[in-house]
């Protein structure tokens, strides 16, 4: 006896129905609206957003971006201020996660300290923006600290109105705020390695740093890889901090923290209003971050595709 | 062996000094920025203090003055944040389960899609959703904030993988025979089933929604009543205010207040959820 109505099947496309309407409507509609707009030169009149009948100018918004030595400005900030905090904050979450994951040491309170130090990274950022630049304005904390309670300034630093002090500062809010997670992350992938390569290294005498670097950083690949992407392309998007940790749109002094989202957002907002630029801006801000990310997937793939042809090879070889 | 031993124990030393510097410099701004909420400008202005003051009343006073309505913010971003939160997590987690348990025409490349889209930069959407909400004069208003929180990509792959592990066949055969309908199966079994899951992407959707800024900023930027805390936090920061630096304290706790709540009471979740969604933002 054949039972048709046993498939429920159909069943599928009633439950993703939802998604697929709210994602045509929501999401991909106004991504292919970003790309459209992009060749436009679609302005704002004024906060009421009543638009002028916009004309089709091919590349001309790319063209005059390129063009323009605030947006090359903006472009060089968002990746110098991405490395500032990708580097410090990898080299803690690598030292991080190798002690907590060391079985010769066995740190007592991994999970306290693991909990503090994610902390900062589910807090809201406007706020750690605005706490950070009261603690460095000129008469604030950190001076008062510096000069009065220990002298160890003779005299206040205007840490924000200098340019590589406001840099460095955007950086160390955004380690601040990162490290922990890529700590956490790391760990997980290192508690994966199986145990067995470190015993069998420790019989030969290996150090621990030796250890670390032979045996950890090669079977971490995937992990790292995981880590550079997702923090590459949030990096690109770097807002909210420089944004609020700087005192105006363009990120002064003299643009030292203009990120490119920044520079997008002062396109679309008043006085300018020019939706088409700041849409061209975020297409250009796409292909840079895939670009990129898609170079990483291949250097990293190649690698791994490597070895697992190399091991098939090999099996094929004991198997004949 | 001896001096092997002594050797470990300056090493272990060495890592929990090094570990506790670190608490100090994750912990010490957030704990001082709560402190400096009950301490008056004059005393902020001396400098650091690790004991709390005790004007509190009086910052919340000044802060009340300023006409930003922090009550209304509150209220704005619990409410758009726990809507989009639960449209998140019922949805997704409708969609994973049809994912893993129908066969239906264009599975794996819709799947495929959602595994993409996962990749795509929400900045790349931003602009063209700005513009197109305020061509069908949506900008401004409260669903382009909530609606959108129905499709997640994110937390589809999240739930995917959750159910993959999670759900067993046989549960779901046997509730059909008893005759429970397809939309009974999913609200009385697969729901409850995957609960801890969901309970952890609801918390990670939460924050997330409450701590957003670029989003809110385009979409309801310029209606100051559906404000956000993130957007009135932007406005306290702004030169006008910029005296009273015990109200603005005041202000920035409470815009932290409820994730830090959050994370008292389930920090272990959190933590042991980043790896599990590790595939998202």
């Amino acid at each position: 006896m054949k039972r048709k109505s046993i498939s429920k099947d159909h069943y599928g496309y009633i439950f993703i129905a939802p998604f697929i309407l709210v994602f045509l409507g929501f999401a991909l509609w106004p991504i292919i609206n970003t790309f459209y707009l992009s060749l436009t030169n679609m302005h704002f009149i004024n906060h009421m957003g009543f638009g002028v009948s916009p004309d089709f100018i091919w590349f001309a918004n790319f063209t005059d971006l390129f063009g323009d030595p605030v947006f090359r400005r903006a472009l060089t900030n968002t990746w110098m201020l991405w490395l500032g905090n990708f580097i410090p904050q990898m080299l803690l979450a690598l030292t991080l996660a190798a002690m907590f994951s060391s079985t010769t040491f066995r740190l007592k309170g991994t999970g306290f300290f693991k909990a503090m130090y994610y902390l900062p990274n589910i807090l809201m950022p406007v706020t750690i923006a605005a706490l950070f630049m009261h603690y460095l304005t000129f008469h604030g904390p950190i001076n008062t600290f510096l000069v009065s309670t220990t002298g160890i300034l003779s005299e206040p630093r205007d840490f924000l109105n200098l340019i590589t002090d406001s840099r460095v500062a955007v950086m160390f809010v955004q380690t601040w705020m990162w490290f922990g997670q890529t700590a956490i992350v790391l760990v997980a992938g290192m508690t994966a390695i199986s145990p067995s390569y470190y015993e069998s290294a420790m019989v030969d005498g290996a150090s621990q740093v030796r250890m670390f670097f032979t045996i950890t950083l090669p079977l971490l690949k995937p992990i790292l890889l995981f880590v550079l992407v997702t923090s590459l392309v949030g990096g690109m998007q770097m807002f909210d901090i420089p944004l609020l940790l700087s005192d105006g749109p363009l990120g002064p002094p003299d643009m030292a923290v203009l990120t490119v989202n920044m520079f997008m957002n002062a396109r679309r907002a008043a006085p300018a209003f020019a939706i088409g630029s700041a849409a061209a801006i975020s297409v250009v801000l796409f292909f840079i971050s895939s670009f990129i990310a898609l170079i990483l997937f291949r250097l990293f793939r190649t690698d791994e595709q490597k070895e697992l042809s190399k091991l098939a090879k090999k099996r094929k070889g004991a198997t004949q | 062996m001896n001096a092997y031993k002594l050797k470990r124990n300056t090493y272990k030393t060495l890592c929990y000094i090094f570990l506790v510097i670190l608490f100090l410099i994750s912990f010490l701004p957030v704990y001082l920025l709560f402190v400096n909420a009950t301490r008056s400008t004059a005393q902020i202005n001396a400098g650091f203090s690790l004991i709390p003051g005790t004007s509190l009343m009086e910052n919340w006073q000044i802060v009340d003055g300023f006409g930003l309505d922090i009550p209304l913010g509150l209220r704005n971003s619990l409410v758009i944040a726990a809507s989009s939160t639960f449209l998140t997590v019922y949805f997704s987690l409708l969609t994973a389960y049809a994912i893993n348990v129908y066969n239906f025409k264009y599975k794996r490349f819709f799947y495929g899609f959602i595994l993409a889209m996962n990749l795509v930069p929400m900045n790349l959407y931003l602009i063209g959703f700005f513009q197109y909400m305020h061509m069908l004069g949506m900008l401004n208003t409260l669903p382009p904030m909530i609606i959108p929180a129905i499709a997640a990509p994110g937390a589809v792959f999240f739930f995917k993988q959750y159910l993959d592990a999670a759900l067993v066949p046989d549960l779901i055969q046997a509730a059909r025979i008893d005759g429970t309908s397809e939309f009974g199966i999913f609200n009385k079994i697969v729901l409850p089933l995957a609960a801890p899951g969901a309970f952890t992407m609801a918390i990670f959707s939460f924050v997330g929604s409450w701590n957003a800024f670029m989003g809110p900023l385009f979409i309801i930027g310029g209606n100051t009543n559906l404000h956000t805390l993130p957007l009135i936090m932007q406005r306290l920061q702004g030169d006008a205010f910029r005296v009273d630096w015990g109200a603005i304290y005041l202000g920035m706790a409470i815009s932290l207040a409820p994730v830090i709540v959050i994370y008292a009471i389930f920090s272990r979740y959190i933590v042991s959820g980043i790896t599990l969604g590790s595939v998202k933002e």
